[in-house]
């Protein structure tokens, strides 16, 4: 069964790229522009295995996603990625005290998400 | 250009955009938090999706705006006008560099050194600014390098670890300690001394662990060459029933021969909650088994030591391997002898371990042999230390380089090319299916385009030849036997990449070869191949699993919507048929009942029809914003040039109008705009001289009234006086003297739109516009607008334009001339007289006639037409006249007789038939005629 | 996929996931001679293997998984 990989991300660009990669890979993959959106649809009853989020959004950032996710019943285990850029060390520790598993980091190259996917994701 | 490019250029033409809108709102508010963090989340979207892709020059000049972005955001730089000159200039050029990609895929080699100039000087506004804190001031910070982090990143990073250690109060890493059996200990010893370096790896993840959806134990799992491990719980759990299952407990230890890297790398998220100690490899060197013994007497141990100290390392093999013939192979003695032995296997040369450890047998104290070598080993590292030097390039190497760099291209280009034909063959070889033939046919066109690009002009026959016999054969076997002999013939595919590295530049002249690289997708390993669907059932998972939430936005081509509108122009054509059809089965075939049941049936098509016309009309509109949004640029460089203080205010910016309209309104705006601000707003000082405000109001204005857009650009400039105007007409003779009396102020002003009015000296002399206002006259009128100005000397102007609010459908009044019908657009028609020949008079040779007082020049449309028939009148010899409005004048045009009104879609003259003046176009009629329409402007 | 509960012996299959840490514990501390199996487990949650470390229930099979039989081996008594 194919995992279920939920992405947020306020930029199309971004969303395509990391899209592609991962369904080119097998995983099933769903998609949300920024924090708000994403919690509709985790509350609407979106169960993925794992989300990778931006940390900058409009409306919603990752961080307050995150910690908003965590929250919900049924996500207090689930892996959380951030994706962050270089540049930002102090927002991927943010993350990471907020509840992320780990990040990503900006521009991320197929073999190297697929990497750290098989890292967090047991059975991916 | 792949999709995924094509949806970066479109998205970071917004992010430009809205980049360039905040940097203005900014300059107002210089303080606003909400704004400059949107900025800065603008920039930075924009910076990390430029590194999708390889396009250094861009990401380096994006990563210095962000990281200036990012330090006014946190007030360590403030704000100043220059500032923002600084990125704007940066966002211009990236704005250019996309321009480029956009036509060409790739950014040429000049934009290098603009990128790295204004990286630095973007650089250098961020350093100026650290320097005069101090707390910043010792820190190194990059200038060019892009992956060098900024002061305040490194501060930040600072500030992050010490937070850590804080919060460091669970992790307590003790001493390595491991239990090992000899197999293992020998194992280990092996890889140490083979090279390799073995770590100890301590992992104590943290009580709350889980709850960050990580599993501590899979992670351990991953450890490659992992030799020993073993998993503990800190401490004895007190009473399970109190449990916490989700506060780990667990430790994990293990002793891997993976890389530094590799565990980094797993430990990545985690790198505080492990520790990573290197162990050398006689920490290994451990008898096992039972110490209690004294088999073995003094004269071995001095043999064989001395065999040892004389170098003579068979012997002393020799003899240990004798002993430990004789004794049992679980004493611990045995085990230290087989030590002995794997040492004088492995490091024959380390006399001083193997004697320490065959003395053993004689002390049985334990000893410390690493603590033994540390001399060794210190004098060792520095002779090691050396060693590097020897592996810097040689200068020779570079020489090489260079030289190789000229043939680069050519091996790129080489590479690219048997990549296609590496593709072409995986095209080739999925199993045949109905659509053989044209897979075949698409081959070869690829094959010849590619050979073509190369300039291979000759081979070109052979693919021709090879796809004659394929397809004769209906095999793609001839095809395929062509490819392999091509690739066989050529050099290793890996030695070409070798030398033109990785990524493949598409060269200007072959174009055909890009084209032909979409191919290439269909490896199944290539990242954003979406054709994969079509060969391979594994990814075609997608339609069966869409679910949940989609967004309600689309982004369409404007080629499907024309499209789809030109469709449904022709279904208007096509339902417009039917009225005729109706006729034609009641006059012609006698059958009422079918007439009516068709007209019945036409009147639910008609509504349809009008209903899909008005949705895609919808779909057409677009708000004016999409030109307003350039002005508060355009209008602060402008102003900013001239030395004006300039307050720009728009207003109505969502009102919206089609496409068309919109996209043709938007060089008349601009030109408009940039009158006012040369010509119409005065300098501060004679403002204040003139006791206004020194800051100039410029209102751009988009209203909505009825079916048109109404346009105002009012500014509180020095206005313009009709006297000179009427003056300077006069002197050009565009108006006579009677009009120099009889126009009105208003009158007067509107010359300005005169075609011939606007000269070099009028603009210097004239204290109002005028320069090129014709250009936007007709500008506005190719789109059916009109335009119009107002203005009160001393207290500004007022320009409008009014606009239709689409230009899809056009009502035009059927007219006869010379057995032909013509169109002529309704909204020009003033009126239709028919004219008595009696009251036809001539003036200067010109055909004119008195209506309602007014005498109007008279044109016969044949003669416009340059056609020699003259115009026929009807039974009571009357004139068919057609009066239009023609810049604002009326004229009647001599027609032979008038017909219905019609709507049609109007469609331009494209091709031979666009250079052809005095028609704005041609539509389908109900009866599939073709109708000309008339543009009665030019025919004038 | 998860663990399933039979009498006195609760079967683990391919990946037990964080949220069966709970249930397993309240088995073991009611069924305290149940045993486990663990044939076809290819992983266990951390937090599983911590309450199996508490625990050390009895191995009714271990894992054919070779690397996990190794990593588990600190259940045997």
């Amino acid at each position: 069964m194919a995992k279920i990989i939920f992405l947020v991300d306020d930029s199309a660009t971004m969303l395509m790229s990391v899209k592609n990669t991962l369904e080119m890979a097998g995983y099933k993959v769903e998609t949300a522009e920024d924090g708000v959106k994403a919690m509709a649809k985790l509350t609407a009853g979106l169960k993925p295995d794992l989300i990778i989020t931006d940390i900058n959004m409009p409306n919603m950032g990752g961080i307050e996603l995150i910690k908003k996710a965590r929250a919900l019943p049924g996500f207090r285990f689930l892996p959380i990625l951030t994706l962050t850029t270089e540049s930002q060390q102090s927002r991927r520790d943010e993350g990471k005290q907020a509840g992320a598993t780990g990040w990503l980091v900006k521009p991320v190259g197929g073999a190297d998400l697929l990497k750290v996917i098989k890292q967090v994701l047991p059975g991916a | 250009m792949n999709a995924l490019l094509e949806q970066f250029l479109s998205e970071s033409r917004d992010f430009l955009q809205g980049i360039g809108e905040k940097l203005m709102q900014l300059e107002s508010d210089p303080e606003s938090i909400p704004l400059m963090t949107e900025l800065f989340r603008f920039v930075h979207t924009l910076k990390g999706n430029s590194g999708l892709f390889d396009f250094p020059e861009m990401t380096r000049v994006l990563h210095a705006s962000e990281d200036l972005m990012d330090a006014v955001r946190h007030g360590r730089v403030s704000y100043s006008q220059d500032l923002t000159d600084q990125l704007l200039d940066a966002m211009d050029f990236v704005g250019i560099l996309m321009d480029e990609i956009e036509t060409t895929g790739r950014i040429g080699n000049s934009h290098a050194t603009n990128s790295v100039e204004l990286t630095k000087s973007l650089r250098e506004l961020l350093a100026a600014a650290s320097t005069e804190s101090e707390a910043h001031a010792a820190t190194p910070h990059g200038i060019s390098d892009i992956d060098h982090p900024s002061v305040d990143q490194v501060l930040e990073e600072f500030a992050a670890v010490e937070v850590d250690f804080a919060n460091d109060t669970t992790a307590s890493f003790g001493e390595p300690a491991f239990e090992l059996n000899e197999v293992v200990a020998m194992a280990l010893y092996r890889h140490a001394t083979g090279g390799a370096r073995v770590f100890w790896v301590e992992y104590i993840p943290e009580p709350e662990c889980f709850f960050k959806g990580e599993d501590p134990f899979y992670l351990s799992r991953q450890v490659p060459a992992v030799l020993w491990h073993q998993s503990l719980l800190q401490k004895d759990i007190p009473s399970l029933a109190e449990m916490d299952v989700y506060s780990s407990q667990l430790v994990f230890q293990l002793l891997t021969i993976a890389t530094q890297e590799e565990l980094d790398d797993i430990f990545r998220y985690v790198p505080d909650q492990i520790q990573r100690i290197e162990i050398p490899a006689l920490a290994f060197v451990v008898p096992f088994g039972s110490e209690h013994d004294d088999t073995i007497d003094d004269e071995f141990i001095t043999r064989t030591v001395g065999f040892i100290n004389d170098g003579n390392l068979e012997r002393a093999s020799h003899s240990i391997r004798t002993m430990l013939e004789l004794s049992a192979p679980e004493l611990w003695s045995s085990s230290l002898l087989r030590w002995a032995q794997l040492i004088i296997e492995l490091e024959p040369d380390n006399a001083l371990i193997q004697c320490a450890l065959i003395n053993q047998l004689r002390t049985h104290e334990p000893l410390d042999l690493v603590a033994l070598t540390q001399d060794i080993s210190s004098k060792s590292a520095s002779v090691d230390s050396h060693l590097p030097n020897a592996d810097l390039p040689h200068e020779h190497d570079e020489h090489e380089a260079i030289n190789s760099e000229a043939s680069h291209t050519d091996a790129t280009l080489m590479a690219s090319f048997y990549t296609v034909l590496t593709a072409q063959k995986n095209v080739l070889s999925v199993p045949a299916s109905p659509w053989l033939a044209g897979r075949m046919k698409s081959v070869a066109t690829t094959l010849i385009a590619t050979y073509r690009a190369t300039h291979q002009v000759d081979e070109i026959e052979h693919i021709e030849h090879a796809l004659q016999q394929a397809l004769a054969d209906n095999t793609s076997q001839p095809l395929l036997a062509w490819i392999d002999k091509v690739l066989d013939s050529a050099p290793e595919l890996s030695d070409i990449q070798e030398a033109a590295p990785i990524e493949m530049p598409i060269e200007q002249s072959t174009q055909e070869v890009s084209v032909a690289t979409e191919e290439v997708i269909l490896d199944p390993s290539s990242k954003f191949g979406r054709r994969v669907e079509d060969t391979s059932p594994h990814f075609g998972r997608r339609a069966e699993d869409t679910t949940t939430v989609v967004s309600k936005t689309l982004k369409v081509d404007q080629e499907k919507i024309d499209r789809l509108m030109n469709l449904i122009g022709e279904m208007v054509v096509a339902k417009n048929a039917l009225p005729y059809l109706a006729n034609r089965a009641e006059t012609v075939f006698g059958v009422r009942d079918l007439s009516r049941e068709i007209k019945a049936q036409y009147a639910v098509i008609n509504r349809v029809a009008e209903e899909m016309q008005d949705t895609i009309m919808q779909v057409r509109m677009m708000p004016v914003s999409f030109i307003f949004q350039r002005f508060p640029r355009m209008v602060r460089d402008i102003s900013r040039k001239l030395g004006k203080e300039v307050e720009l205010v728009l207003e109505g910016e969502s009102t919206e109008a089609d496409k068309n309209i919109i996209e043709a309104l938007s060089d008349p705006l601009i030109h408009i705009v940039r009158n006012s601000l040369d010509h119409g707003l005065e300098s501060p000082e004679v403002r204040v001289a003139a006791g206004k405000n020194a800051t100039g109001k410029l209102l751009i204005r988009a209203t909505q009234e009825s079916d048109r857009v109404l346009i105002e650009i009012i500014d509180d400039g020095r206005g313009i006086n009709p006297n000179v105007i009427k003056q300077k007409a006069y002197e050009k003779g565009l108006i006579d003297e009677s009009a120099l009396e009889r126009l009105s102020d208003e009158e007067a002003v509107n010359l300005v739109f005169a075609a011939g009015f606007s000269t070099a000296d009028v603009i210097s002399d004239l204290s109002g516009r005028g320069v090129g206002m014709d250009v936007v006259r007709s500008a506005v009128e190719r789109i059916n607008g009109t335009v119009g100005i107002e203005s009160e000397v001393g207290k500004g102007t007022r320009l409008y334009l009014s606009l239709p609010l689409s230009m899809a459908v056009t009502n035009v009044m059927i007219i006869e001339s010379n057995e032909q019908i013509f169109g002529v657009p309704m909204d020009m028609v003033v009126e239709t007289v028919r004219v008595p020949r009696v009251q036809l008079s001539s003036i200067k040779q010109k055909q004119t006639t008195v209506l309602r007082g007014r005498i109007v020049p008279l044109l016969s449309l044949n003669e416009l037409l340059a056609l020699p028939q003259e115009q026929v009148p009807n039974e009571d010899d009357e004139f068919a006249t057609l009066v239009v409005r023609v810049h604002g004048e009326h004229v009647g045009i001599v027609v032979d007789d008038f017909r219905e009104t019609v709507d049609i879609i109007l469609k331009p003259m494209s091709g031979i038939l666009g250079g052809l003046g005095g028609f704005s176009g041609a539509a389908l009629l109900g009866d599939g005629s073709v109708l000309m329409v008339l543009n009665p402007r030019e025919l004038i | 996929m998860a663990i399933e509960y039979k009498k006195s012996l609760a079967v683990f299959t391919e990946f037990v996931g964080v949220e069966e840490a709970e249930n397993l514990l309240q088995w073991l501390l009611k069924n305290p001679k149940g045993k486990i199996n663990l044939a076809t487990c290819e992983h266990i949650h951390a937090a599983n293997l911590q309450v199996l470390m508490a625990i050390k229930p009895l191995v009714a099979a271990w894992p054919a998984d070779e690397d996990l039989q190794r990593w588990l081996a600190v259940l045997e008594k």
